[in-house]
């Protein structure tokens, strides 16, 4: 049977912005459907409003010619409609199978059939018993996936799927999808991602700021095409220049790093050594939960050493804690913003603040130089771009290209001789990647190092100059970006080091 | 020596008697933790339960009465820290304290005239087979509640586990945010829990106003709700080692009695500190499995829910 659905009219506006403005798009069966916007172009709110969690304005849905009401989730499941969210929602401590019935009403001798054979028929590697935390991201997807399916959709929304997945995943969850769309089910597929609406989808609807800006077959487009409509300018390319020769003043190195940890959900870290130069770029590609977070936390010192396993210019820190670590002008750029690099409940300037707290600049006798703190903040928020002039708004009101500037603003302005960041532009728009790899690009140019920890190949073929892999908290060898190809890296972050 | 096999019998049945209002108000709070609330009000609740069962009983002479009218008085109880927590959305924890200060006051307020009278006769079950040497005390001629208590446990951990009411609970605990979007009604299972919660505190100051000590005194259930707390938390949330827990505590109390009647020459508050430090040991050490620790917490444990618009 065919499935057509029809958007008519929809507008949903919120009090400082247009959400949607006037949105018309007809849908049917059996292909794959992009919806391209940068982040706040309205695309989440649209498929919000398709599965009723957000009512509109104006305007009406129509199902098979068929008016329909969404008021709930429920309605909108009642009518075959699911969807896949960005955030999991999925109870972390009950098992595979205990998160899936408890959202159906079917006896569950019938429902676990019913369940395997979906995952027999797809590939499925997921064993129902295990509890949904001891998962990888990609396997917590297929367990939301296997939710709708067993529902037996019509229409299937995906909500940036692949932020959380690596390549080979989203990889499988690629040919799933296609399956899935063989299979006559409306694939609605939102991303902002322009490569994956060129290898996945048939047809895309680019939205930006609210408005629905053009539909087209895929085949028509190319990425370039695509990015100018997607951000109503013509996309810079950022290329890094690439010193010739390579510079012999060592800034940093690490020597026999060692790390066990007590927790098992953390990643040991084995012996690891390298060393950066000035004015370089080391990348460290790896699939996450490899042990980039404890890294990370060891040369940030939240996590202490012995005393040479880590020497910086000379000077043994490992024992150092991040505060003494950054009187050495290093610098830091953790991966989580919300809960490790800023506290969303406090202001700009106090988040700013947090950062200096010994500075006597800002504090004095005890006291918040208040003053000294926004000025300081100020200049962060017109140096780097933020946009936003008031140093008194809550930094959860920021978006996340906001706030990442904002918070590498903050460790630059103080011109660090190295920066150590993990995933810089894990979930951001393009404008604010491009923005985000300017800057890092120009701090390798004032001769200063930089250590880029990232899950994004493309990232870090673009930006280091020594590039390696991590795998199971050990690391490779360091080679020459030039040297590697991607296919080379990829046998690297799966372990294969030699 | 020889060894007293129906002595043994008395001693063993002692400790169980002594163990039964751990093992009630402790499974009760561990459903209400395991929905993701943290009541710590089971004091108040247990104290209110006693005083309410009492004075049914001095008034009614009926034991089915005075034991669901002290459940009842526990649910009434617990339906203020519910309203509290999940409708006012106050913090649980203040709000707990406030519910064991209030139900001590409360409860020496009720019980003025109680005071000093002696209980009533409860009926025991197989009492002439109490007789049979060493399994005669320690099965026969107790009341309905020890029955209940020592099957309890049991019944809440086959709930858990295999019921999908009991799958709803263990969701709700894990997520509020996730099983509403599931479209389960966080709230009203919050509260069933709590209410539930409620009687069995309830129920287990009954057992201590009309059966362990079948009299009204002021503050009686001295601690218990406190060590039930205790018991639930260092058992990971598990009724089964909620239940061993509770044993021991009770073996300890009693062992160390008799050995303060036996002239042992520890300081006295060392062997009264003893079943709380040892319980407590205990359950640590049979609990020492990160990943199991981990799967039975609650993650949202003392939360409160605001549920988005």
């Amino acid at each position: 049977m065919e499935t057509s659905l029809k958007i008519s009219n929809i507008s949903k506006a919120y009090p400082d912005c247009l959400a949607n403005d006037n949105i018309n798009l007809e849908l049917k069966s059996g292909k794959i459907y992009a919806l391209l916007g940068e982040n706040g172009a309205g695309k989440s709110t649209l498929v919000k409003i398709l599965f009723g969690i957000i009512q509109p304005d104006k305007g009406k849905i129509f199902l098979n010619n068929q008016i329909l009401k969404l008021n709930s989730p429920r309605d909108a499941k009642k009518n075959k409609i699911s969807m896949v969210f960005q955030h999991f929602s999925l109870f972390e401590t009950l098992s595979v199978l205990e998160n899936l019935i408890l959202d159906s009403s079917e006896p569950k001798k019938s429902l676990e059939n019913k369940i395997q054979d979906i995952i027999n028929k797809y590939n499925f590697n997921i064993d129902l018993y295990t509890p949904v935390l001891n998962l990888s991201a990609g396997q917590k997807q297929k367990v939301e996936i296997i939710r709708c399916l067993i529902k037996n959709p019509d229409v299937l929304i995906m909500d940036e799927p692949t932020s959380v997945l690596t390549e080979q995943e989203t990889k499988e969850l690629f040919i799933s999808l296609k399956k899935f769309s063989k299979e006559g089910i409306l694939i609605i597929y939102i991303t902002h991602k322009l490569k994956e609406v060129i290898t996945l989808c048939d047809e895309v609807a680019v939205m930006r700021k609210g408005k629905l800006i053009s539909i087209s077959k895929v085949s028509n487009e190319k990425i370039e095409s695509l990015a100018n409509k997607m951000i109503g300018q013509n996309l810079k390319i950022v290329r890094k220049k690439r010193l010739e020769e390579k510079s012999n003043d060592q800034l940093i190195k690490i020597v026999n790093l060692n790390y066990k940890s007590a927790n098992p959900f953390e990643v040991n870290i084995k012996d690891i050594n390298f060393e950066v130069n000035r004015g370089e770029c080391l990348g460290i590609a790896g699939i996450s939960g490899n042990g980039q977070s404890e890294l990370f936390q060891m040369l940030s010192g939240e996590i202490t050493s012995e005393n040479n396993s880590i020497v910086f210019d000379n000077r043994p820190i490992g024992k150092l804690n991040p505060q003494e670590r950054r009187k050495y002008l290093i610098a830091f750029s953790p991966e989580d913003r919300l809960t490790h690099a800023s506290i969303p409940q406090m202001k700009i300037f106090e988040n700013v603040a947090l950062n200096n707290f010994k500075s006597s600049d800002f504090f004095k006798g005890g006291l918040i130089n208040e003053k000294k703190i926004k000025d300081h903040s100020q200049r962060i928020l017109t140096k780097f771009s933020v946009n936003t002039e008031n140093v008194e708004l809550k930094t959860q009101f920021l978006s996340g290209g906001n706030l990442q500037k904002l918070l590498i603003g903050r460790e630059l302005i103080t011109s660090p001789n190295l920066l150590i960041c993990f995933n810089p532009t894990w979930g951001l728009d393009v404008g604010a990647i491009h923005y985000i790899h300017e800057t890092l690009i120009k701090i390798n140019d004032q001769n200063k190092s930089i250590i880029l920890i990232s899950t994004d190949t493309e990232e870090l073929f673009m930006l280091s100059d020594k590039i390696c892999a991590i795998n199971k908290g050990r690391i490779s060898k360091v080679f020459k970006t030039t040297d590697v190809s991607t296919e080379k890296l990829g046998l690297l972050m799966g372990g294969q080091f030699d | 020596m020889n060894i007293d096999l129906n002595f043994i019998g008395i001693i063993i049945a002692a400790v169980m008697a002594s163990s039964v209002p751990l093992i009630l108000a402790a499974t009760g709070e561990l459903i209400v933790e395991r929905s993701g609330v943290l009541n710590l009000g089971v004091e108040g609740m247990i104290i209110i339960g006693a005083i309410s069962g009492f004075a049914f009983m001095m008034s009614t002479e009926s034991i089915v009465i005075a034991i669901f009218g002290a459940m009842f008085a526990g649910i009434i109880i617990s339906l203020i820290f519910g309203f509290l927590t999940q409708t006012l959305l106050t913090l649980h924890v203040p709000t707990g304290l406030a519910l064991t200060i209030f139900g001590i006051g409360v409860s020496a307020m009720l019980g003025k005239n109680f005071v000093g009278l002696p209980g009533k006769e409860i009926p025991v079950f197989f009492e002439n087979l109490d007789k049979i040497t060493f399994i005669g005390p320690i099965l026969f001629g107790h009341s309905i509640i020890f029955y209940f208590a020592f099957v309890f446990p049991f019944f809440v951990y086959y709930f858990l586990k295999k019921t999908k009411m009991g799958l709803i609970v263990r969701a709700v605990g894990d997520s509020h945010h996730v099983a509403t979007d599931q479209g389960i009604n966080v709230i009203l299972v919050r509260y069933l829990c709590i209410m539930f919660g409620g009687a069995m505190s309830g129920l287990a100051g009954a057992y201590l106003s009309l059966v362990y000590t079948p009299q009204w005194i002021e503050n009686m259930s001295s601690g218990r709700g406190w060590i039930a707390l205790a018991l639930v938390v260092f058992a990971t949330w598990n009724p089964l080692k909620v239940l061993v827990g509770a044993l021991l505590f009770g073996s300890i109390s009693i062992l160390q009695l008799h050995m303060q009647a036996a002239g042992v020459r520890i300081p006295v508050q060392f062997l009264s500190a003893l079943p709380y430090l040892l319980t407590i040991l205990v359950l640590v050490v049979i609990s020492r499995d990160d990943r199991k620790i981990k799967l039975n917490t609650p993650n949202s444990l003392g939360k409160t829910f605001y549920k988005e618009n």
